[in-house]
């Protein structure tokens, strides 16, 4: 299994070349890849449909308990022979809709790459591989959407699509995480097996939130359902090929997948049907003032897509069959309309409803293929939609009044789209004239549609066989038992019956007032809704951006200083405040006269560095200070010290004398309040640097170290004097350090001075 | 001292010997033939590297207890000699490009690096600060190599002074935790933390205090603003070296600090950390989103996964502790080979006069240099963490440690942070494919081999993620 989830990438690394070769056949040859994956998935249907599961497992990352493994059950097989198989023709078909394309490989690879990312969702066994070929979906759909790269709309899209969801797609992988400590366990059949006291651990329902999110975004339910009409601007094999009979179903089959594992978390069932009935009717009402051929069906799509997730948050097992059921019916019409659209758009250059009328004449084959496709999206025997809505109908009923509502209004409005596309646009009498005069499409683009509908057909007419093979086993393994095959085209004359007649008068008169109703529709959903709300919500990051550049990267570097002993004295000061207690002196010694007097100096000497515009008065006044220092501690019995300050004060102010001398005076720059504000800030920071000094200053650890000296220079030094003793002998190799250090700084002081004379001739 | 205190700091040791011998080798080096000393640190690096590996952990100490060889630090070693190494591959076309091929460079750079081996030797508080400075100084200088640009000797300056302010934090908190517990050797500290000496308000202060100033080495919010004017500023391969190894370095030093030395702070610190954290990884992902110049860019997204690996830095505290450090390894490894591979690219498409560094100059290059292009999109996508690639697992393993330490909102952000982040970095992508333009870059051996490299390493590890992360999880910290 591990081969055909990866066959695909190594397709797509042929493509290009293949392209190069053999232009016009490349996309025929490129589709026995997926046919060949298709061929052999039916060849499974024998052992799966007979209940079994196929499971492979290779170990990968051991440190996280990660197996790359694979699990095959019915309905991961009925997900894989979609993939592969319209994978086939939406190959043959990209190659004749992009004909003389220049980067009609490019198209193939990652059409290729998707698949293989898709089958990898639909196959893993385990949930972070699952993950992993997830977020590939969401890359692969990006890159496909943006495939007109020159178009400002379709980058805008394709970013959209992937902003909406690869976040939805990093919310899940959190979900993963949390539901990992939950179960201790993310292989699918693990899960599958594991106790239902899972649901009493408390991240059970956090992570279930987060799993969900991530499956709403992906299958476009509301409110991230905006990004998939949008998503339209992408060339049509696209959009027939991921969003709507592959991609956006990924998080359809993920909710349909972890039903049984998370399914009874009392979050579920609401969480999941509301949302699904939201959207439901959310689409079909945005579908009805559609006028976009793609964008009709794309809210047709989302509206289905809100049925499938509706279905699985009821989890009845009749709505897990009608689920399974109605995902099958809805993958082949509309993947097949979607096809003819495209068409349409080829031939014709638009895809504007008000336009087009008429083409069945012009476009026979086409309109075959469109026809029997419409009919299954209206729920017309003897087609297969016919036998999907019927179970739909059973299900909803079954579960109240307010699904059934829901569900009957949204396939009235289904009706509606499927008359537009299959009737208006082939059998009306034309209401505009089209940019191109229409021909018939070319055999690649009416292939695709034609086998599709024929299916439609095929599996209206003998459904027993298909749910047999299929669908039954597909919806046993998610009800946990097996199911009685009952899939039949005539029931005989039931309520079902009379609500289907009944959906299909309401669609139709929908159809026939479809004009005014469009102008209504537009005029009452115009302006607002999530789309404006994602346009806003981007808009406003990048003002916060610019706001908190200006904020935190102002460029200058006193800006910088400020906020850095801002910051520092903040933080440290808040960890003081919350948890310490200062212990400050009880009492000061008063202070002596020179103390006093040596202390006035040295603040009178600060106060002048500020305020003078003369650096060497700066200077100068700085080593006062350090001279005043030098006083105090000389005061306080600590002659060594005093000598190493004085040292240091004088040389220091030499050299910058020397450095500065040929500086001009200070400008002022700054004003007044900008001054006030860095004395403030300096002044916080010199409180704090005080406060901590004087809070230290009761501390005495060891007991002086001069009295070990006293004792020690005579005998073990012999010598009489202690600070020779000190300097030459208990820590001879720091004096001969820091001589070392000292030469070294004025060899460079000299090479400093010297260098500007040599440049100048 | 014995001969084994000097073989537990082998691998430092033999940078530092070959930063002095490249240092004395440059003068007799006639001008022209300067790429010597480039073959000469690449050699000395390698042996350190090999020293690094063949070193076996030891639990003891050496040097009266200053220094120690754990597992961590002989990661650490040989992760900068390796960094080092790709700095100097970086280093050598450009330079002599530029016209500015100079010994020194070389010589401070394994200064630099051997300070940044120390920072993770260090047992010490005085030998964290000796690495620290160590390590620094030659940043600074390095900073300015381009004394003819005014952005370069900006950049130095500010460096200089705003990283003089980080080290008198370092100091200061030095001096606080040595009022605090009578001691700054580490045991000594945990010794007076463990029977009750020690006065734990000084702890604190002091260990707030090094927190500060170590963040500014990591460049977190809002001890970041030199980040980016510097990274700008310097010359390019030196940024790209700056960025992989003074993070790594930075870190090193706030997980041994945190989990070794204060513990029993942890609850006190890490309300701290986490804003630092939080504020980190949101306002360097979100500055990101409007830069225009890659350098700019690349700076920011080296703040914001400074906040992510600052996450792990709050776990460590908890249980997972030794997770907690696993991951971060891991991380700062998936980070600095995705981001000598984006320098490399960088550095390549640089022009003189620090042309061909604006977000347009890479219209077009992707198309033009299939090579380079891919490679930097691997690098990108690494970045924000999609699947397949290095950058993933490292972001996988850390929000999961977040997440089993009971950080939900760390992790939150994070990943938010991440979906911001995938913006500014798809730009890049946009730009190189999907632009057309007039870009060009340098096709040199030694650059084509590191971008390829690099998006080999990013994606092949990534598929053995399990092998890496054991190597990682086996570098234990040796707790007194």
């Amino acid at each position: 299994m591990s081969i055909t989830v990866l066959s695909g990438l190594a397709g797509s690394l042929l493509a290009a070349p293949l392209q190069r070769t053999a232009p016009r056949r490349a996309g025929w040859l490129l589709a026995l890849l997926p046919l060949g994956l298709f061929i052999y998935f039916l060849t499974l249907l024998g052992p799966v449909s007979a209940g079994r599961t196929l499971v492979e497992t290779l170990p990968w990352a051991p440190g996280l308990g990660v197996e790359f493994s694979f699990y095959l059950d019915g309905l991961g097989l009925l997900m894989a022979l979609l993939v592969s198989g319209i994978g086939a023709l939406v190959l043959v078909y990209a190659g004749g809709y992009l004909e003389g394309h220049p980067q009609l490989g490019r198209m193939y690879a990652f059409l290729l790459v998707f698949m293989s990312a898709m089958l990898g969702v639909v196959l893993s066994g385990h949930l972070l591989t699952t993950f992993l070929f997830w977020e590939l979906t969401s890359i692969s759909s990006f890159l496909l959407i943006g495939f007109d790269h020159k178009d400002e709309t379709s980058r805008k899209s394709a970013l959209q699509a992937l902003l909406v969801t690869g976040g939805g797609g990093l919310a899940m992988l959190a979900g993963l995480v949390l539901l990992n400590q939950a179960a201790g366990t993310l292989s699918i059949p693990a899960l599958l097996a594991s106790s239902p006291d899972l649901l009493k651990h408390p991240l059970a329902g956090p992570a279930a939130a987060l799993i969900l999110l991530g499956a709403f975004t992906k299958s476009a339910q509301f409110p991230f359902h905006f990004w998939l009409p949008n998503a339209m601007a992408a060339p049509t094999p696209v959009s027939a090929y991921l969003h709507s009979a592959t991609m956006v179903k990924a998080g359809v089959f993920l909710i349909l997948r972890l039903g049984p594992v998370l399914g009874d978390h009392p979050l579920w069932t609401p969480l999941v049907s509301l949302t699904g009935a939201v959207t439901l009717l959310l689409g079909a009402w945005m579908a009805l003032s559609q006028t976009d051929l793609k964008r009709l069906l794309a809210y047709s799509t989302v509206s289905m897509l809100g049925l499938l997730t509706l279905l699985g948050g009821l989890r009845t097992p009749l709505a897990l069959e009608a689920a399974v059921v109605f995902l099958f019916a809805h993958a082949l019409y509309k993947g097949a309309l979607f096809m003819v659209a495209g068409a349409v758009d080829h031939e014709t250059g638009t895809r504007d409803v008000t336009r087009l009328g008429g083409l069945a004449r012009r476009m026979p084959q086409t309109a075959a293929a469109a026809l029997p496709a419409g009919l299954s999206m209206a729920a017309l025997p003897p087609l297969f939609g016919f036998i999907a809505k019927e179970v739909v109908y059973e299900a909803a009923l079954e579960s109240g009044l307010f699904a059934f509502a829901a569900v009957f209004a949204a396939s009235a409005v289904t009706v509606f789209a499927a008359a537009v596309i299959a009737v208006e646009v082939f059998w009306a009498r034309p209401a505009g004239s089209p940019p191109r005069e229409p021909h018939e499409a070319p055999l690649a683009l009416r292939l695709g549609p034609l086998v599709l509908a024929g299916l439609g057909l095929l599996a209206g007419l003998l459904p027993g066989p298909l749910d047999r093979a299929l669908l039954s086993p597909a919806a046993a393994g998610l009800v946990g038992h097996p199911l009685q095959p009952g899939l039949a085209l005539w029931h005989g004359l039931t309520p079902l019956l009379a609500y289907s007649a009944l959906t299909f008068a309401a669609g139709a008169l929908l159809y026939l007032a479809r004009r005014p109703l469009r102008r209504l529709a537009a005029a009452l959903t115009a302006g607002f809704g999530p789309d404006r709300l994602y346009d806003l919500a981007y808009a406003g990051v990048f003002r916060l951006a610019a706001w908190q550049t200006g904020l935190l990267q102002h460029g200058t570097l006193r800006y910088y200083l400020n906020l850095t002993v801002l910051a520092a004295t903040g933080l440290v000061g808040t960890v003081l405040l919350l948890y310490g207690g200062l212990n400050m002196p009880a009492a000061f010694p008063g202070a002596t006269f020179y103390e006093v007097l040596i202390a006035a100096l040295i603040l009178l000497a600060a106060g002048f560095a500020i305020t003078t515009r003369s650096r060497l008065g700066a200077v100068a006044a700085l080593g006062v200070v350090g001279y005043g220092v030098a006083a105090i501690f000389l005061l306080f019995g600590a002659p060594d010290l005093a000598m190493t300050q004085f040292l240091i004060e004088s040389l220091t102010v030499i050299l910058f004398v020397l450095a500065f001398y040929h500086l001009p005076d200070f400008e002022r720059f700054s004003s007044r309040r900008t001054r006030l504000r860095d004395m403030l800030v300096a002044m916080l920071a010199g409180v704090l640097m005080t406060v901590l000094t004087l809070s230290a200053v009761g501390i005495q650890i060891f007991p002086t170290i001069s009295s070990y000296y006293a004792q020690a220079a005579l005998p073990e030094a012999h010598g009489r004097n202690i600070t020779n003793v000190i300097l030459v002998d208990f820590r001879g190799f720091d004096t001969l350090g820091e001589n070392v250090v000292l030469a070294l700084a004025a060899i460079g002081v000299f090479a400093l001075l010297k260098f500007p004379k040599r440049r100048q001739p | 001292m014995s001969i084994n205190d000097f073989l537990a700091i082998l691998p430092v040791l033999v940078v530092l010997v070959t930063g002095v011998l490249v240092m004395v080798a440059d003068v007799f080096l006639p001008e022209g033939r300067k790429g010597i000393a480039a073959l000469l640190s690449g050699l000395g690096l390698a042996a350190g590297l090999g020293a690094a590996l063949a070193a076996v952990p030891s639990t003891g100490t050496a040097f009266a207890g200053m220094v120690v060889a754990d597992g961590f630090s002989l990661f650490l070693d040989a992760l900068f000699a390796a960094v080092g190494l790709v700095g100097i591959g970086l280093a050598y076309d450009y330079f002599k490009r530029m016209r500015l091929q100079r010994g020194e460079y070389y010589t401070l750079l394994l200064f630099s690096i051997g300070g940044m081996m120390l920072m993770g030797h260090a047992n010490d508080l005085v030998m964290f600060f000796l690495a620290l400075e160590l390590l620094s100084i030659p940043l600074y200088i390095l900073s300015g190599f381009f004394r003819a640009r005014l952005a370069s000797q900006e950049a130095a300056l500010k460096y200089f002074l705003l990283g003089a302010f980080s080290s008198g934090f370092v100091l200061y908190g030095i001096a606080m935790v040595f009022g605090g517990t009578a001691s700054i050797n580490l045991e000594g500290i945990v010794a007076a933390v463990r029977d009750g000496s020690a006065n734990l308000t000084f702890l604190l202060v002091g260990a707030a205090l090094l927190v500060v100033g170590f963040a500014f080495k990591v460049s977190a919010v809002p001890f970041h603003a030199w980040t980016p004017d510097v990274y700008e500023g310097a010359p390019s391969p030196l940024t790209g070296f700056m960025s992989s190894a003074t993070k790594a370095a930075g870190f090193a030093a706030l997980i041994r600090l945190l989990l070794v030395v204060f513990p029993a702070l942890g609850e006190n610190l890490a309300p701290v950390v986490s804003g630092l954290a939080a504020l980190t990884m949101i306002a360097g992902n979100l500055i990101a989103l409007v830069q225009t110049n890659i350098k700019r860019l690349l700076a920011y997204s080296s703040i914001a996964h400074a906040g992510y690996l600052l996450i792990g830095l709050v776990a460590v505290n908890s249980s997972a502790a030794g997770d907690a450090v696993a991951a971060m390894l891991f991380y700062l490894v998936g980070y600095a080979i995705a981001n000598l591979g984006a320098w490399s690219v960088v550095v390549a498409a640089e022009q003189a006069e620090g042309r061909g560094l604006e977000l347009e100059d890479y219209s077009g290059l992707g198309r033009k240099y299939p090579w380079l292009g891919v490679a930097m999109l691997v690098f990108m996508l690494s970045f924000i963490g999609v699947p397949l690639t290095l950058g993933f697992w490292g972001k996988l393993y850390l929000f999961r440690v977040a997440l089993e330490s009971g950080l939900f909102g760390l992790a939150v952000i994070g990943i938010a942070a991440s979906l911001v982040s995938a913006y500014y970095y798809l730009r890049v992508v946009v730009y190189m494919f999907f632009r057309d333009g007039e870009g060009v870059a340098r096709r040199d051996v030694w650059l084509n081999l590191i971008a390829i490299g690099s998006a080999a390493a990013v994606v092949l590890m990534a598929l053995v993620p399990g092998d890496l992360l054991q190597v990682a999880a086996q570098a234990v910290l040796r707790v007194p």
